[in-house]
């Protein structure tokens, strides 16, 4: 805001000000990390000493948090016990497929509607991106009814099908936005060389690669964790991993350590792949209507 | 601050689509502007014809007509009908609607929608836009930022699993962290009609505040610089220089932050199911919460399809607005500079 080359000379008042800003950005770092860390730690504790609390107001007792021996027996239980292995794959398989299908077919029609224009053009883009923010709930009413008929429930292909509900109108606008950028010109240099339509559009495929690979990763991250599809839809031999998380909570004997130690596994892949795009995360998670 | 990333084409990219178009880099911003809206092929003899283009979008249309407008008659269709998977679907004149009527739960659900996405939006934009000025002076804004936003990967049914067992009032250490701090006497925050919704907002907030923190420091570097110099010259101080400049500068992005996260609100309730389910005694009960339970536990399917038919009305509005936002002159103003 003040441009930085004028010098400022700190007022008491001032310096109150920015000690007050960094209580409130340390307390809000905590609260962020906080659910992590007690997830992350949690997922390492035996069951009885996931029990263990200090007495209310004995503020010291937080350190009864990290009183504990790390054990691995949740980790070796999901994989070796629970299948976790098999629902990792099923969770990659169909976030990764509707992810791939959504992007393929949305960069060829996104670039051919960036290119022309047409009567319905805009009706029709509003079609797309009002059935990318139809409620999941609400749609699934019927694509269920569907899907039963053709023996998609319970199957990947269904899975793939029923992300590909969001992913693929999501992938389409966006990437539209993205060959808006491109200007024209640079095809139809490629075309006064003799280049054919097909390798003038892959020429400017350079240009857009990042743009859709990171869009890409993002349609795997919300195949990944969907949970509402995947329950419904998925239920039975599709199985994915946020929907073996929840089925770990039974109402009698909640094994906490085995649900967080399940739940790291669901976040951590998906924490790496959103650092990896986190340039493209506001465009994405906006439907490019706002770009860093 | 400068961003290198101009309207989605990397500065790096720039130069290349310049090699592409054999001419030097500064020729090719000039010719062609650094954004380039709705560009209309120029010279006639190149552009390729209409069909080749029909049969590039064609694909993606006929998919997505499948997998949702074929649905989407289907809910019209299962609204009118009595749904029996067994004897086959009955007409039942209206029945579905009617119910919907004297349905006390559906105007519940709506209200507390209402509530329920009020409060989130309250407290994450207040907080998001505080944050956002912070971190936009603060020499840690990338690490931080980064930090900050590690919530919204987590799958929400994950982050209400975790946040369930951290509430639990006989070992959750936010039940304790409360108790300690006498916020909650001994009521459990899930367990009590009237403290549950702040437990659903509570995960909301935590989970999706990142989202209009990086909305609005995106917004905070298109607020002209000049306007803000100008007006120091001027002698208005940094407070008024926010209130009358960086604000007015910024309501497009936190409209279009508000809305996507309403529609979000409808969208998810992944973290309510595992949180509460809509209980105590349906105080958390919004309405897609609602809806999931007529249809997928009492399986009343075809007055789940009237429900979800009013909900999908009010999404449509509701995206129509935002469609609005996206293309009126403030928001393309702002994202023009940069």
């Amino acid at each position: 805001m003040a441009s930085s080359d004028i010098v400022q000379y700190k007022t008491p008042a001032r310096k109150a000000v920015d000690i007050l800003v960094g209580v409130f950005l340390t307390i809000y770092l905590i609260w962020t990390l906080l659910t992590f860390v007690m997830m992350f730690v949690s997922s390492f504790k035996d069951l009885l000493e996931a029990f263990k609390l200090p007495e209310i107001g004995d503020w010291l007792g937080v350190t009864l948090f990290f009183d504990f021996t790390p054990t691995f027996r949740h980790y070796e239980n999901l994989f070796l016990d629970k299948n976790f292995g098999k629902y990792m794959m099923n969770s990659i398989i169909s976030a990764g497929g509707s992810a791939l299908i959504s992007v393929v077919l949305g960069s060829m029609c996104a670039y051919a509607l960036s290119r022309t224009e047409f009567r319905g053009k805009k009706d029709l883009l509003f079609w797309i991106i009002s059935t990318r923010m139809a409620p999941v709930v609400a749609v699934m009413v019927p694509l269920y009814a569907i899907f039963r008929n053709f023996e998609l429930v319970g199957t990947l292909p269904g899975l793939i099908l029923a992300y590909t509900t969001f992913n693929l109108p999501f992938a389409i606008w966006i990437l539209k936005g993205f060959f808006d950028n491109v200007p024209y010109s640079i095809e139809e240099a490629q075309m006064c060389d003799g280049a054919n339509r097909f390798e003038a559009f892959v020429s400017i495929l350079p240009l857009v690669a990042p743009g859709i690979g990171a869009f890409l990763i993002l349609c795997v991250l919300f195949g990944w964790n969907d949970f509402l599809f995947a329950s419904i839809i998925g239920s039975g031999g599709a199985k994915t991993l946020p929907v073996a998380t929840v089925e770990l909570v039974q109402p009698q004997n909640i094994q906490w350590g085995k649900i967080m130690a399940a739940g790291v596994v669901t976040t951590v892949p998906m924490m790496f792949l959103g650092l990896l795009v986190r340039r493209y995360l506001v465009t994405g998670l906006t439907m490019g209507a706002v770009r860093e | 601050m400068q961003t290198t990333l101009t309207n989605g084409i990397a500065d790096g990219q720039l130069t290349n689509a310049a090699k592409l178009a054999n001419v030097s880099e500064d020729q090719f911003r000039m010719s062609n502007g650094v954004r380039v809206i709705d560009y209309q092929p120029t010279s006639r003899h190149a552009a390729p014809s209409n069909r080749y283009y029909l049969w590039l979008i064609l694909p993606a249309v006929i998919v997505l007509a499948c997998i949702t407008l074929y649905p989407f008659f289907w809910l019209i269709w299962m609204s009118f009908h009595k749904v029996d998977v067994l004897k086959g679907d009955v007409w039942n004149n209206f029945a579905n609607w009617r119910r919907l009527l004297g349905d006390r739960s559906f105007g519940n659900g709506w209200l507390l929608l209402l509530k329920y996405s009020a409060m989130c939006m309250l407290m994450e934009v207040g907080l998001g836009v505080l944050l956002a000025v912070i971190l936009n002076r603060s020499k840690y804004e990338k690490v931080l930022v980064t930090l900050f936003l590690m919530p919204m990967m987590m799958a929400p049914v994950v982050a209400g699993l975790v946040w369930y067992y951290l509430y639990n009032s006989t070992f959750g250490w936010y039940h304790w962290l409360m108790q300690s701090a006498g916020i909650l006497g001994e009521k459990s925050i899930l367990g009590d009609t009237g403290t549950a919704m702040w437990g659903i907002v509570l995960v909301d907030v935590w989970q999706w505040t990142p989202l209009i923190i990086l909305i609005t420091l995106a917004g905070m570097k298109r607020v002209p610089r000049d306007q803000l110099e100008a007006s120091m010259v001027d002698g208005a101080g940094e407070w008024r220089n926010f209130f009358q400049i960086t604000l007015p500068n910024l309501y497009p992005f936190l409209l279009i932050a508000i809305l996507l996260r309403f529609m979000d609100n409808f969208r998810f309730i992944d973290a309510i199911l595992v949180l509460t389910g809509g209980g105590p005694a349906n105080s958390t009960k919004i309405l897609p919460t609602y809806l999931f339970d007529v249809s997928f536990q009492f399986f009343k399917l075809g007055r789940g399809a009237a429900i979800a038919l009013t909900l999908l009305f009010v999404t449509i509005i509701l995206g129509l607005i935002l469609v609005k936002v996206f293309e009126s002159p403030a928001g393309k103003v702002n994202q023009e500079g940069s």
